[in-house]
């Protein structure tokens, strides 16, 4: 027998190239990033929250008591799994440790999905705990293209990805950001979770009208909308996720309502966090546009 | 090397080193000059760090001082970039860093006292196991206790420090003013374990120490009561063995307790 010709074609092209189908996640309805302020709150009064997205890392841990809140909450609301450090448009080595670590993670959860980001946050080693943009070129979007297929083979399923706020462009792009997602999602699979207020920061940082990039995104290919704050400062804005969000980001919030229909959405705070109360007077304001956009079409699947 | 991968060792080496070849490759926007937002990515780099040091090593913050604290985590984030996916693990080097470096080196009340709260919250976040009961004690009859072996809980962790720390410690955490840093005669032996969720340490008595010590290494109940028969009363030896281990037992610090090797 010859075993060379049996051997899978690992080549990128060959992975970049591999139609890959998959069932679209549910609708969830309206949710929140859970945050540990608030796990005595949720677990003794069991707020009217449909959904918890939770970071994957602060779970990706040995034991104690954040592996057993999540298992409470687990009991009680869906979850989804959503990392900072995938590394998907890295050109290092994935680290499959960390991909080893998140798979068993989602085995313990069962999340309706697991995302990250369209970034990278480090190479040669190191990790600068941030997430970094890349250029938007063929080149880029064919290594992304196979990191995604291998990432999805490996965990089993496939993946959600956010698109991130930028500060820098490179002079060296072919494509816009939302080209790049878009084919991205429809050569790879996999899904995408549509940062509203990220595409508010890029698109004040960048000079582009923000519904140029809601309308350059496939409706069906959208899973999930984050909405969160951010950091004004005068010539360009930082994504703080600090804030309340802001009415330019709501306003963007009911068009990309009408651009994609129902959407499962959150509120996303990941600093500053407020109490309770206040996180979900902005659910349900989420809950309340939907339901006032697109009537009798908000019900969590 | 690709032309991507090439990019991103020039972005990397801009944020790590202020390197600004890749600036070349960056636009300016149409309101702000390159140089200031590729420095959002330089400045987000060192202050997400040192802000992951702060939550993880609080007192030492209240100890040092925000300009002091902020110093030498700056230093630290320049000496020991992060390595790790998990931002959980990246001030792991630290109470090494401050053993290891001038001028902390010359204050080892810092390294210790950095020691103590990486301790605390390793037990934090420590893997589940069985915890063994007083009753479980009860199966093993009179004559196996010599044989008994035991092993601790996956939370418990042995800490040797050289100064008060642990006094300065408990006072930062009870809002008081900490003693001056001193150099102890004896070393300090600590216990560190959690009890259901709860972090806690505890000081030993040195033959305690080396009775934990040997216990964690396999040596029977009735070799550990000859060791301590050399520390004190060789006559109480043994009183004082069950004594030391049903402080362990009842505090949650065993997994499990057997016969034979």
């Amino acid at each position: 027998m010859n075993i060379a010709s049996r051997l899978p074609d690992t080549s990128a092209a060959a992975l970049a190239d591999r139609p890959v189908t998959s069932a679209k996640p549910p609708f969830l309805g309206f949710g929140l990033g859970l945050r540990h302020q608030h796990y005595d709150e949720i677990l003794s009064g069991n707020p009217p929250i449909d959904w918890f997205e939770v970071i994957s890392e602060n779970y990706m841990l040995p034991g104690g008591q954040p592996l057993r809140t999540l298992d409470r909450i687990c009991e009680r609301y869906p979850v989804v799994m959503h990392g900072v450090s995938m590394s998907i448009a890295s050109t290092a080595p994935p680290n499959f440790e960390y991909l080893q670590a998140l798979k068993d993670l989602a085995r313990r959860v069962e999340p309706k999905w697991v995302s990250d980001h369209l970034c990278w946050t480090g190479v040669h080693g190191k990790n600068l705990h941030d997430l970094l943009p890349i250029p938007y070129t063929r080149e880029a979007l064919d290594h992304v293209v196979s990191r995604v297929q291998l990432v999805q083979d490996f965990l089993g399923r496939a993946i959600v990805l956010e698109n991130v706020s930028t500060y820098v462009q490179f002079s060296n792009s072919e494509m816009t950001e939302w080209e790049f997602l878009s084919e991205l999602s429809r050569r790879s699979g996999c899904w995408l979770l549509f940062d509203i207020n990220n595409v508010y920061v890029s698109a004040f940082n960048h000079g582009y009208d923000p519904m140029t990039f809601l309308n350059g995104i496939p409706a069906d290919r959208v899973v999930q909308f984050h909405m969160a704050g951010h950091s004004h400062m005068g010539t360009h804005i930082i994504d703080t996720h600090d804030h309340p969000v802001c009415e330019d980001v709501w306003d963007l919030y009911a068009a990309a309502l009408r651009r994609f229909g129902r959407v499962s959405t959150m509120i996303e705070r990941d600093d500053n966090i407020p109490p309770l109360d206040e996180l979900l007077l902005e659910v349900a304001r989420t809950r309340e546009m939907a339901e006032k956009i697109l009537p009798r079409c908000t019900q969590a699947e | 090397m690709s032309d991507f991968a090439r990019q991103q060792a020039e972005f990397q080496r801009g944020i790590l080193d202020g390197d600004d070849t890749v600036l070349a490759e960056i636009l300016d926007s149409q309101r702000e000059k390159r140089e200031t937002l590729f420095g959002v990515y330089r400045y987000a780099y060192g202050s997400r760090l040192v802000e992951a040091m702060r939550n993880d090593h609080e007192l030492l913050h209240l100890y040092l001082g925000d300009e002091m604290f902020d110093e030498m985590g700056y230093a630290y984030v320049k000496a020991r970039p992060s390595a790790h996916p998990n931002l959980r693990w990246f001030s792991h080097g630290l109470p090494e860093f401050l053993k290891s470096a001038k001028p902390y080196s010359d204050h080892p009340v810092l390294s210790d006292l950095a020691a103590l709260e990486k301790a605390l919250n390793d037990a934090f976040d420590a893997a589940e196991s069985k915890v063994v009961e007083l009753a479980d004690m009860a199966r093993f009859a009179p004559e196996a206790w010599s044989g008994l072996r035991f092993q601790p809980h996956p939370s418990a962790f042995r800490l040797d420090l050289a100064t008060n720390a642990a006094a300065i410690w408990l006072a930062l955490k009870n809002d008081e003013t900490p003693a001056d840093a001193t150099a102890l005669e004896q070393p300090a032996h600590l216990l560190i374990w959690r009890q259901d969720v709860t972090p806690m340490f505890r000081e030993l008595a040195a033959e305690e120490a080396m009775m934990w010590d040997e216990a964690a290494n396999g040596i029977p109940f009735g070799v550990l009561c000859e060791m301590l028969a050399t520390y004190d009363e060789p006559d109480g030896a043994a009183g004082r063995g069950a004594g030391y281990l049903h402080g362990w037992i009842t505090a949650g610090l065993l997994t499990d307790v057997s016969v034979g090797s």
